[in-house]
């Protein structure tokens, strides 16, 4: 577990893309719908996903496929509500599973 | 009815996810040009287009560029240089400005879509970032981005997809009769 915590899964490179990223949505949710919060948030999401994507255990890697997979599907069903909390659900389903298995609790 | 414009017109869409297919230099000069014959208020021009298409450059922008899904073999910024608004003492936020890039836009997207490219225009970006990253001049305010590239063969998004309409929804003629508000 020790070893798992402390390897590094990204590159500075990609943290820094990962922060412009973050502030540069900051800046545009100042004046953007509320609704696009969870786009900007779910984009970064997929962002991070990709870049961890090699280096990952394999306890992580079935989330970070799974957002890079349905995310871009649910930005084809932002207008569908219904659709868009399912995928919602599923991510978060996912990202729970995640959790314990890394956690070593099953 | 039909024709190639009106085609071109109806048959263009938004495109966010693009090949690495470059687009050539004289695509590239072609669908400026189209930019350049688009109407400005007041007959101003003052659009400026800023072309990237250096992978370094262009990997900048997509980190400050929230809105931009694409990965394009080329960019295209429209800015536009209040330079032109305080010299005709015209107010810097007028929307004319905005309106007029919007017209280079779709001009440009109409003669890329006649060459067989796609694009799809971004304005979820850090215009503060992007002003950096450029190195534009003080008075140049970026305001849309046009990914310019070939349409990867997959489905591409709609940010909100609504039913299908036609002009008559949108369309009134002459006066609206009393009771449907005003003054």
């Amino acid at each position: 577990m020790a070893k798992k915590a402390g390897k590094r899964v990204i590159s500075e490179d990609q943290a820094v893309e990962l922060l412009a990223l973050f502030v540069s949505s900051a800046q545009l949710l100042m004046s953007e719908p509320a609704h696009y919060g969870p786009l900007r948030l779910l984009t970064a999401t997929e962002r991070l996903s990709a870049m961890m994507l090699e280096r990952a255990s394999p306890e992580t890697r079935p989330f970070l496929e799974l957002a890079i997979e349905r995310i871009p599907q649910m930005h084809m069903q932002m207008s569908d509500v219904e659709a868009y909390s399912a995928g919602l659900e599923e991510l978060n389903a996912a990202i729970g599973e995640c959790l314990v298995r890394r956690a070593g609790l099953e | 009815m039909s024709n190639d414009v009106l085609d071109a017109i109806r048959k263009r869409r938004v495109v966010r996810e693009m090949t690495d297919e470059p687009v050539t230099q004289e695509q590239l000069e072609q669908i400026l040009d189209a930019g350049r014959w688009a109407p400005t208020g007041g007959n101003l021009r003052q659009n400026r287009f800023v072309v990237v298409q250096d992978e370094k450059i262009k990997r900048l922008i997509y980190q400050v560029s929230p809105g931009m899904f694409q990965r394009p073999p080329a960019i295209i910024l429209i800015c536009s240089d209040l330079q032109l608004a305080i010299d005709h003492q015209l107010g810097e936020d007028k929307p004319t400005f905005l309106m007029d890039v919007g017209k280079a836009a779709q001009n440009m997207a109409l003669a890329a879509h006649s060459l067989g490219l796609a694009t799809g225009p971004v304005t979820s970006f850090s215009q503060t970032a992007v002003s950096r990253i450029l190195n534009l001049p003080e008075t140049y305010v970026p305001h849309m981005f046009l990914c310019l590239g070939h349409a990867a063969p997959v489905p591409q998004f709609n940010v909100r997809a609504w039913q299908r309409i036609t002009w008559r929804d949108l369309t009134s003629y002459d006066r609206f009769p009393s009771g449907s508000g005003g003054g």
